[in-house]
């Protein structure tokens, strides 16, 4: 540095040229990963909303591939499957995310650091990583093959699913109990309160907003998911509220649709495809504004 | 000469008076002894904390050694030290809070007046809710009104059978917070100042009615101010609690604290009066601390 | 001061009980003033009426300043070591110490005065102008014990300084009774008698010297800035 000039150097102009280079490549790796994004939502819009209509969402499918021409044949529309959907996934729901949370509970709260806590920890990065269709086909060998409770059942596609979302709600939900700071937990315990009642009365209320966003993900990842459900709950024409029998979903729907020969069908699998992301959407959402109430992030 | 002719010469009765009250050397040397003109002091009716060869352990590691104190009733009790000189392991040890970290554990006799609090017939919880504690960082329960985090302490400590807005109220104003947040008691208690806050949380401390309240650095988080403000309640709050404050603040031990304990390394090296640690210390360990020699 | 119930904060000042510690030691120190006071009006009488058994008290009381001034010490000391004043606290106490040292000394004045009436035996030769004179320095000094104690509880920087015009009468006063003394004439009891009142006369000469000493304290604990008010290097009349 020259001793005339006073005062800081300026940036070089190899600096400004280089942070400009590596600028421009971060942007256009972004965009070339938002291309298939941008073509999914684009294509899904072109060929969905077309068979979006009243009678889409009130009447069930007839299960008859119309030809065109035939004036008298209905298609119908996704009612049954958006209702199975829900139902199904209501109680995988019912099933996974109470015994998630308490999976988490048990690990953060009292195993912490121990062997079998540790052991624990191990089997559910396990099960985040396999793939869904095991699961069914889990469930498939040990529930409808050996005919509990009948064959096929909306029930058993149930506890596939929830075989799926339990490893996902207690990963966040320890992530979540994690960030509890542990100062309150020593508050509690020196008023002179039970451990039970720490994590019942304290823990649990303060990471409430997190566990909530935290099951919302896992109910739309399961919402989604095609292959637990054609072993388990099969499919099913009409609205059903029976859980002992076959049941339609949506994911099926689509797997069925999409192979007929008729032009409308076709379309009307990528209505219920379009249907899906939507609702998955608006679970992410509730899901990120349940987190901004959290007080915890 | 003549002797004095003492009829014309009596001079004015108040000259002539003889000082009864003449200090002799022993009085002198008692005012010497008795330090400052200090205040009245709080009559000594709670409870004693006598802690008896205490020892503390972190695993393999022995934090603390052979510790032997009295933390006298309605007094206020500092203890001060360098960094990892295990003041604030003792204090846990005072309400078996030490016993909580994974592969702690602590040996000895903590004798609450004549209970002690590590035998094995005595249950933890009650030990907790007779002696309280105020932790570094100001912690309201985020999900709880200032109301709710007062009343938490009742429910928790599952404590049944007392009017809890009556109770609620007692121990605000106690913390010298009432004033403030009488108005919005159903507001959020994290919406308060840091100062305020911590005062919330010793309201929360009193509203289970212990005996001895313990202090683990209760302002090192807050600014100079809400500092005062504590080490004036700190004052009040002795007339009905024990107190034990841990603080790395030594001026704050100065202002605050009727006798003072100096931790170096795992024991104690001294127990004395304020007025003498900050004066004239027995040891020369103490006097390099308190003069800043070493830290 | 008001204290809200079940022992909450009052609603006062912060640190109430240093604040209460100083103004104590405040009071404690500045009651001295009060002993001296009496210790000259004894001294007065004593001299007056040559009463030997009043300066033997007066000796015997000079106790109570010494112990009043090792109290205030060891509280200054404390205040100091535990509460760590700053600023305007600092200076007054700063202040304090010094004007307890002042207050000894104005007792160990009124002593050796007490001390030196004996020495001229049961009825010594008066010197009625001599006497008078120095009965005259001594109110003069009491007057300027009683103002600096007023100065400083007030604060009142004027009335300090005024203590400087009030001490170069006492001054003067000294230098007559000095020169009465030279010219008192051949009897050599007169002639002991006057050195021994000369020696009175500049007891109460550094008593009043005491007392503006203490007035420089005030100036110094309300402007921060010691400066002396009558610098005895200069010559008498020269200013």
């Amino acid at each position: 540095m020259s001793a005339t000039t006073p005062g800081l150097a300026p940036i070089s102009v190899r600096r400004r040229a280089s942070d400009r280079f590596a600028r421009g490549i971060l942007l256009a790796l972004t965009l070339i990963a938002l291309v298939p994004l941008v073509l999914i939502v684009y294509e899904l819009l072109r060929k969905g909303l077309g068979a979006i209509s009243w009678d889409f969402f009130t009447t069930d499918p007839t299960g008859r591939t119309c030809f065109p021409g035939q004036t008298t044949c209905t298609i119908g529309g996704v009612k049954s499957a958006i209702l199975g959907t829900i139902e199904i996934v209501a109680l995988a729901a019912v099933i996974a995310i109470p015994f998630g949370i308490g999976v988490a509970l048990y690990l953060v709260e009292f195993g912490k650091t121990g062997k079998f806590a540790n052991v624990v920890r191990y089997f559910v990065d396990v099960m985040t990583g396999v793939p869904s269709v095991v699961f069914g086909l889990f469930v498939y060998i040990v529930l409808v093959v050996t005919g509990i409770g009948g064959t096929f059942a909306a029930w058993k596609g149930s506890i596939a699913l929830a075989l799926l979302m339990l490893p996902v709600v207690t990963r966040s939900g320890e992530v979540v109990l994690n960030l509890v700071p542990n100062q309150l937990r020593e508050s509690a315990l020196a008023l002179g309160a039970p451990r039970w009642k720490v994590v019942f009365s304290i823990v649990l209320p303060t990471a409430l907003p997190g566990l909530i966003t935290g099951s919302m993900l896992a109910i739309a990842r399961a919402a989604g998911e095609t292959a637990p459900l054609l072993f388990t709950s099969f499919s099913l024409l009409g609205t059903s509220f029976a859980l002992g029998n076959q049941m339609n979903s949506l994911p099926i729907q689509i797997f069925n649709d999409v192979q007929a020969p008729n032009d409308a069908i076709v379309q009307r699998a990528w209505g219920s495809a379009l249907t899906l992301v939507v609702g998955v959407l608006l679970l992410t959402t509730i899901a990120r504004l349940a987190q901004r109430r959290s007080k915890l992030t | 000469m003549n002797p004095r002719d003492t009829e014309t010469q009596t001079p004015p009765a108040e000259l002539r008076t003889r000082d009864v009250n003449a200090p002799s050397e022993t009085a002198m040397a008692d005012a010497i002894a008795s330090a400052t003109v200090k205040g009245e002091q709080p009559p000594a009716t709670g409870r004693t904390l006598n802690v008896d060869s205490l020892q503390a352990y972190y695993g393999d590691n022995h934090a603390v050694r052979d510790i032997t104190l009295t933390y006298a009733a309605n007094r206020v009790t500092a203890m001060i030290g360098p960094s990892g000189c295990g003041k604030s392991t003792v204090l846990r040890c005072l309400n078996r809070m030490h016993e909580e970290i994974p592969n702690a554990r602590a040996e000895g006799q903590v004798m609450l007046d004549e209970i002690d609090i590590y035998d094995s017939k005595v249950d933890v919880v009650a030990v907790r809710r007779a002696i309280g504690m105020v932790f570094q960082k100001p912690n309201p329960f985020p999900t709880m009104s200032i109301f709710d985090n007062v009343a938490a302490g009742l429910r928790l400590a599952g404590i049944k059978g007392v009017d809890t807005k009556q109770r609620v109220e007692e121990s605000l104003r106690g913390a010298g917070l009432w004033e403030e947040v009488k108005d919005r008691l159903g507001s959020p208690g994290i919406g308060l100042s840091g100062g305020q806050q911590q005062r919330l949380c010793i309201a929360r401390t009193i509203a289970v009615k212990p005996e001895v309240i313990l202090m683990d650095e209760p302002c090192s988080a807050l600014d100079p101010i809400a500092t005062l403000k504590i080490e004036e309640l700190i004052e009040q709050l002795k007339r009905d609690y024990t107190i034990v404050i841990v603080t790395h603040n030594m001026q704050q031990a100065a202002r605050v604290a009727d006798t003072t304990a100096f931790f170096l390394l795992g024991d104690l090296v001294e127990h004395a009066p304020t007025g003498k640690i900050f004066s004239s210390p027995d040891d020369s360990r103490t006097e390099d601390y308190v003069s800043g020699k070493f830290g | 001061m008001e204290s809200g119930t079940a022992g909450g904060v009052a609603q006062h000042e912060l640190r109430q009980r240093f604040r209460d510690e100083l103004s104590s030691l405040e009071a404690h120190t500045l009651g001295a003033l009060d002993l001296v006071t009496m210790q000259i009006d004894r001294s007065l009488e004593a001299l007056e009426h040559q009463d030997v058994e009043l300066a033997e008290m007066i000796v015997a009381d000079d106790d109570r300043l010494d112990g009043r001034f090792l109290e205030v010490h060891q509280g200054i000391l404390s205040l100091l070591a535990l509460q760590a004043p700053v600023a305007g606290d600092l200076r007054l106490v700063a202040a304090l110490l010094h004007t307890i040292k002042h207050i000894e000394r104005m007792g160990d004045q009124c002593v050796n005065i007490a001390k030196l009436i004996p020495i001229t035996g049961w009825e010594p030769p008066v010197d009625d102008e001599l006497l008078m004179t120095i009965l005259r320095m001594g109110r003069q000094a009491r007057s300027e014990v009683v103002q600096c104690k007023r100065a400083f509880t007030e604060r009142d920087v004027a009335l300090a300084e005024d203590l400087v015009r009030q001490d170069r009468e006492i001054n003067r006063a000294n230098r007559e009774v000095f020169r009465r003394a030279i010219d008192i004439g051949d009897d050599p009891d007169t002639r002991e008698w006057a050195m021994t009142m000369v020696m009175v006369a500049r007891a109460y000469e550094r008593v009043g010297d005491n007392a503006v000493d203490i007035g420089e304290q005030v100036a110094f604990v309300v402007s921060g800035l010691f400066r002396e008010f009558s610098d005895s290097s200069h010559v008498p009349g020269s200013k």
